[in-house]
């Protein structure tokens, strides 16, 4: 074989060695980003499950603690003799994430109650400052102060923000309001009247001023734990629990 | 055809493009901690993100909510991959978009009026009693990490990248290789992208 052959031949090897060489290169490359991929997705799946689990409500398994509508409108649950902690909610019928809130973490809040291990203060109040999103808060608020039994007022409040309108158009008409509160089983004789009246609408009106003021409300929903206000952890329903539980003690 | 790799083609001199994988290193810590605290504010109360997205009033209430639950962890999961440097252009561009979204987004609401919080970094979208919106810093905020993002995508994957480390992008310059690969998979992650950045960077040389 001449020298030329050889060289040759050798640099054929060589160029096919490497050749090999960039082929498995590039295998491992493409096995390490699939399984980077493969992890990460699999951390978006997991992140997901996550979500879904924190926004997990609970059932409302037992029944109600009793609950009693106070002078001023404000609604206390509680079991007789439970006084502390006190969870206060300041919350307005017309507020998407009051809404929100109620359905994530309302059973959370109804069964602490019932199992005797915090004491409820609902207070509805308006929030909104003008335009037809006020009147509608204004005119949900006063027809709940036209539901004295406590079991039939937390079935109305429950109603309430199942069928809370937005908050571009005016909704919570005083009709819509009468019939809402007969299909969630208000009884009260002077009802309709108090509704259509909206005999309740200036005192609903002051107490929501004077809440505002008082407890220094920036925005609804507001949860009070023992007067400190929480934070997110309202809307995480086990972390409100866990909250809760720990102030208990 | 495309033979130019981003060192040859980067214009300026050494110096600049020395410093340019540090320039992209910094933008991959700052963008992807960015996402991961903006992520975490947000996994936990699945409800307000939600909220807060259907505060902009742009996407139908389904999509809403799909967002609301995968938006949270897509920015941590993003935000772990700039962090760390792994499939750093892809997690640039993704970046990229997501900021680009969110300015569009917040614009937009700006744009129509709206009186919201951008929800950022966790809360359902609802200003808190006297609170004015913020829309200005919110958009210059997120349209510097979109640049960030850009530069990330366009500069991959800087130092201390795990890409390097786990030759996802060869340590070597892929220069003595190029010449004639048109191999299937390769194709995926760089072409597409590469293709995207031939653009600009003549632009520039003009």
């Amino acid at each position: 074989m001449g020298k030329a052959a050889r060289d040759q031949s050798a640099r054929d090897r060589i160029k096919a060695q490497r050749e090999a060489e960039r082929k498995q290169e590039q295998r491992k490359r493409m096995t390490t980003i699939a399984t980077v991929v493969v992890v990460a997705l699999a951390a978006v799946g997991a992140g997901w499950w996550y979500s879904i689990q924190s926004g997990q409500s609970e059932e409302t398994t037992t029944a109600l603690a009793p609950i009693t509508v106070q002078s001023d409108g404000s609604v206390v649950m509680a079991k007789a003799g439970v006084d502390k902690p006190v969870l206060d909610v300041y919350e307005d019928f017309q507020c998407p994430i009051c809404r929100e809130l109620d359905k994530t973490s309302g059973p959370t809040v109804k069964n602490l109650a019932a199992e005797g291990k915090v004491k409820v203060v609902y207070h509805p109040i308006t929030i909104f400052g003008e335009g037809v999103v006020r009147d509608n808060s204004v005119r949900a608020g006063a027809a709940a102060r036209c539901v004295p039994d406590g079991r039939q007022w937390m079935a109305y409040h429950d109603k309430l923000f199942e069928e809370q309108p937005p908050e571009t158009v005016e909704g919570f008409k005083t009709g819509e309001l009468v019939e809402w509160g007969k299909e969630a089983g208000v009884t009260a004789p002077g009802f309709e009247q108090c509704v259509t009246s909206q005999q309740h609408a200036k005192a609903h009106a002051d107490y929501s001023n004077a809440q505002i003021e008082s407890a220094q409300i920036q925005g609804t929903p507001t949860l009070k734990l023992n007067g400190t206000a929480l934070g997110n952890e309202a809307f995480n329903p086990s972390q409100l629990r866990q909250a809760i539980l720990d102030a208990a003690k | 055809m495309l033979v130019t790799s981003d060192k040859t083609a980067s214009p300026g001199p050494r110096a600049v493009r020395s410093a340019l994988p540090w320039v992209t290193t910094a933008s991959r810590l700052v963008l992807g901690g960015v996402l991961i605290v903006a992520g975490w504010g947000k996994i936990g109360t699945p409800v307000l993100s939600v909220q807060a997205v259907k505060a902009y009033d742009l996407l139908p209430e389904s999509l809403a909510t799909v967002v609301g639950y995968g938006l949270p962890i897509m920015e941590i999961v993003v935000g772990v991959l700039l962090v760390v440097g792994l499939l750093t252009r892809v997690a640039g561009v993704i970046s990229a978009l997501l900021m680009l979204a969110f300015v569009i987004g917040i614009a937009s609401a700006w744009a129509r009026g709206l009186r919201i919080d951008c929800g950022c970094f966790g809360g359902g979208g609802q200003l808190a009693a006297g609170v004015e919106p913020s829309y200005l810093v919110d958009i210059l905020r997120d349209f510097g990490l979109f640049a960030l993002g850009v530069v990330i995508a366009w500069f991959p994957p800087g130092r201390f990248a795990l890409d390097s480390v786990l030759g996802v992008t060869s340590a070597r310059e892929p220069d003595s290789y190029d010449t004639d690969d048109t191999d299937d998979t390769d194709g995926a992650e760089g072409d597409g992208i590469e293709g995207d950045d031939g653009e600009p960077l003549q632009k520039e040389n003009h």
